[in-house]
C-alpha cells in the first residue's frame, strides 16, 4: 500500500532527523507528533486534533453556562473572556491571576480596574509559555526551551522588564511535539515540570519522558520521574507531600486503549512504563515486545483513552463540601483519538484511607455531540483555586476562563 | 496598549477598520444590507448576526483582490467565500503576527484587532463560493483523486475537500494558489499549526503537486 511507505519514510525522516542533529540541519518534516505511530490500517482514518481559536470567542457567542452540570448547590459563571488560547492558570498573592498559552506566546494578567475585571497582555513572544507558577512574588515561566523569574512582579505588571534565567537549553533537539511545559513549585523549594516525548510513541532520548526538577537559586536540574509520555498537569498532595500527576496514553491503540492515568510519584526515579508499558497492564505492540508491565509503576488510577487529562489541584479550600477537602479536580481537554469522543470536562477524584482512588463526576456540558466534528464547544485546561475556595477553570479553544462557586442556599 | 488587540468582545472595538472607510459607503452598505438582514437574522445567533455585519462593512477593503462576495478573479489569490470561519481566522492571524509573510496581507493586517478578523472571517464563510473556472482532464481527475486518497486528505478537509474548523477548503481553490501553497508546504516554509501538511507534502512529487492544483482547482463543490 502506498500510504504504508509514506508512513515508513515519515519515521525514517525523523529517526535521520534525531540522528543527525548535532551535525546537520534539521531533516524535513517527518511525521508531526499526532500522526507518527499509526498503523498502516489507520491510513485512512478520520480523526485528527482539533484546534484553539486563536483570537478567542466571546463568552456571549458560547452556549450558555446554565448548559454546564454540576452537583447541587454548585454554581458555574463566566470569571473572564478575551484571553485567547488561556492554558494555565497561577494566582499572585495580590490577587493577580496569570494566565498562559501554548500555541500563541503570551502571558496574560487578569486585573481588577475600576470594578472591572481586564485582561492584559504583560508578556509576549514567548516560546510556547504552557508553563507558570506563582510563588514568593515571583512568576516563574517554563518555555519550551528555557524556564525564567519574573521577580516582583505583580508590582510591575504594565513593564516586567527582562527575566533572569533559571534554566536554558531544555529542548535541543528542538523536538515536534510535546514541548509545551507544565510548571509546580514543589513544597521543597524545587521547580518540578516535563519534558514530553516528542512523537506519540518512539524511544525517548536526552531527558525526554520525564518529569525533572531544577532548584531555582542554583539552576541544577535532576531526574524525578521516567518513563511519563507527557505530564501537563501535577499537584503535590498537601499532606503526604507526594506529587501527584496526569498523563497522556499513546494514540493509534485503539479506542479503548491505552488509557490516560493518575500517577502518584512515591519514590525518586521510579518509571512510569513508557514507551514499554501503557496504563500498568498493556505492553506496547512494538516497544514491549521484549517487557514485563512488572518493571514498572502502574497508574494511581486510570482515567480513559485519549481523556486528555491536563492541570491539576488538590482541593483544599472552605467553600466546598467537607468531602471535597483534600480530593483532587482535575481538568479534562477531551480526546481526538476515538470514535465516540469523551471528556471536556473537570472531575473530582478522591483518595481513600487505603490509598485507592475514586473518579467523580464535577463539571460537564461542552460535550454536545461524542460523534460531531467538532463535538463540543470549551475544552477545559487548568484548574486554579481562589482565597474564597472557589475555583477558576481556563478554557484554551475560547480562551474563556469559568469560576465554580458553592453555596448551601442555591439550588 | 500592547493588550489592546487581544482584548475583543467589545463593541467599541469593533470597527476599527470600518472607522477608516467613508461615511457615505459605508451607509449605503449598511442599507443594502438590510435586506439580507432578514433572512440572515432566522439562522444566525444574534451576536454572530452582529459580527457577519461589521465584518460585510469592513471587508470592503478586502474586494479589490478577493473580490466582493470573496471569490477571486486574480490568478494567486485564494478565494475566501465558504472557507470556514475558524481557518480563515487562523490565515488572518498568522499574518498579522509574523508567522505567515506576504507583501500584500502583512501591512493589511498589521492593525487588525481580534474583532476585526472575527467579523471578515464571519462575512466571507457565509458567502457562497461560486462554480470553479479552472478545467482539467479526465485523466487528471482521475490522478488527483488517488493521491487524495493515498494522502487521507478527506481525513481534515472532509469528504467533499470543503474544509472544517481550522482547516481549509481545498475543492475550487485557485490554481496558482494551490500550487504555491503545497510548494512552500514541501519547503517547509509555510507556518501552521503542528507540521501537518509539512509532513503530507514530502511524500509528494513536483508532479503530485501539479496534479494535486489542477485537480482541486477544477473541483465543484456539491
Amino acid at each position: 500500500m502506498r500510504i504504508q511507505s509514506i508512513l515508513g519514510a515519515a519515521v525514517l525522516a525523523a529517526l535521520a532527523g534525531t540522528a543527525l542533529a548535532q551535525t546537520a540541519p534539521p531533516a524535513p518534516a517527518g511525521a508531526p507528533a499526532w500522526k507518527q505511530g499509526m498503523n498502516p490500517d489507520q491510513g485512512q482514518s478520520p480523526l485528527h486534533p482539533f484546534a484553539p481559536h486563536l483570537t478567542g470567542k466571546p463568552a456571549s457567542e458560547m452556549p450558555s453556562v446554565s448548559t454546564l452540570k454540576v452537583p447541587p448547590g454548585f454554581k458555574v459563571e463566566v470569571w473572564v473572556d478575551g484571553a485567547p488560547e488561556a492554558r494555565s492558570l497561577a494566582l499572585g498573592d495580590n490577587g493577580t491571576v496569570f494566565v498562559s498559552n501554548r500555541n500563541l506566546s503570551n502571558i496574560y494578567a487578569v486585573v481588577e480596574s475600576g470594578g472591572k475585571r481586564e485582561v492584559k497582555t504583560i508578556l509576549k513572544d514567548l516560546k510556547s509559555p504552557n508553563g507558570i507558577v506563582f510563588d514568593k512574588g515571583t512568576l516563574y515561566v517554563a518555555e519550551r526551551h528555557r524556564i525564567t523569574r519574573y521577580d516582583g512582579i505583580e508590582s510591575k505588571l504594565d513593564n516586567p522588564g527582562e527575566p533572569k534565567i533559571v534554566i536554558d537549553n531544555l529542548d535541543p533537539n528542538n523536538q515536534p511535539g510535546h514541548f509545551w511545559k507544565y510548571l509546580v513549585m514543589g513544597p521543597d523549594g524545587m521547580l518540578y515540570f516535563n519534558i514530553g516525548n516528542p512523537q506519540n510513541i518512539s524511544m525517548p532520548t536526552y531527558n525526554e519522558a520525564s518529569i525533572v526538577r531544577v532548584d531555582p537559586k542554583t539552576g541544577k536540574m535532576e531526574d524525578f520521574a521516567l518513563g511519563v509520555r507527557n505530564s501537563v498537569g501535577m499537584a503535590f498532595h498537601p499532606k503526604t507531600k507526594q506529587l501527584w500527576f496526569t498523563e497522556h496514553g499513546r494514540d493509534w491503540m485503539g479506542t479503548d486503549l491505552p488509557n490516560d492515568e493518575l500517577n502518584v510519584v512515591t519514590k525518586r526515579g521510579q518509571h512510569f512504563g513508557f514507551p514499554f508499558c501503557h496504563q500498568g497492564d498493556v505492553l506496547d505492540p512494538i516497544f514491549g515486545v521484549n517487557r514485563s508491565c512488572d518493571q514498572f509503576t502502574g497508574p494511581a488510577l486510570k482515567l480513559g483513552a485519549h481523556i486528555a487529562p491536563l492541570g491539576m489541584k488538590f482541593y483544599t479550600g472552605k467553600m466546598f463540601p467537607k468531602e471535597y477537602q483534600g480530593s483532587m479536580i482535575i481538568a479534562q481537554h477531551g480526546s481526538w483519538n476515538r470514535d465516540p469522543k469523551h471528556g471536556y470536562n473537570l472531575i473530582r477524584v478522591t483518595v481513600d484511607a487505603k490509598g485507592k482512588a475514586t473518579k467523580h463526576a464535577f463539571l460537564d456540558g461542552f460535550l454536545e455531540n461524542e460523534r460531531g466534528d467538532p463535538p463540543m464547544w470549551g475544552r477545559p485546561v487548568d484548574v486554579l483555586q481562589m482565597k474564597d475556595g472557589s475555583i477558576l477553570f481556563s478554557d484554551d479553544r475560547n480562551g474563556i476562563i469559568y469560576r465554580v462557586s458553592y453555596s448551601k442556599k442555591a439550588t | 496598549m500592547m493588550e489592546s488587540r487581544l482584548a475583543h468582545s467589545s463593541n467599541a472595538q469593533r470597527g476599527s477598520i470600518a472607522a477608516a472607510l467613508k461615511r457615505a459607503a459605508v451607509f449605503s452598505l449598511t442599507a443594502a444590507a438590510a435586506t439580507f438582514t432578514v433572512t440572515a437574522s432566522l439562522v444566525l445567533a444574534p451576536a454572530a448576526h452582529a459580527g457577519l455585519e461589521e465584518g460585510r462593512v469592513k471587508a470592503q477593503v478586502c474586494a479589490a483582490c478577493h473580490g466582493a462576495d470573496g471569490n477571486s478573479v486574480i490568478p494567486g489569490t485564494p478565494s475566501l467565500a465558504g472557507q470556514p470561519a475558524q481557518f480563515l481566522v487562523t490565515a488572518l492571524f498568522m499574518f498579522r503576527e509574523g508567522r505567515r509573510k506576504n507583501e500584500q496581507m502583512t501591512p493589511f493586517t498589521a492593525k487588525l484587532t481580534n474583532a476585526d478578523l472575527n467579523d471578515l472571517s464571519l462575512f466571507f464563510s457565509s458567502q457562497k463560493m461560486a462554480p470553479p473556472t479552472h478545467k482539467t482532464t479526465s485523466e487528471r481527475i482521475e490522478q488527483g483523486k488517488a493521491i487524495t486518497k493515498a494522502q487521507n486528505c478527506v481525513a481534515c478537509h472532509t469528504a467533499t475537500l470543503v474544509g472544517q474548523q481550522h482547516i481549509p477548503r481545498v475543492a475550487s481553490q485557485r490554481h496558482e494558489y494551490l500550487l504555491s501553497q503545497l510548494k512552500q508546504f514541501r519547503a517547509s516554509t509555510r507556518a501552521e499549526f503542528d507540521g501537518t501538511m509539512t509532513s503530507a507534502t514530502q511524500a509528494l512529487s513536483q508532479e503530485d503537486i501539479e496534479v494535486l492544483a489542477d485537480y482541486l482547482a477544477s473541483l465543484a463543490v456539491p
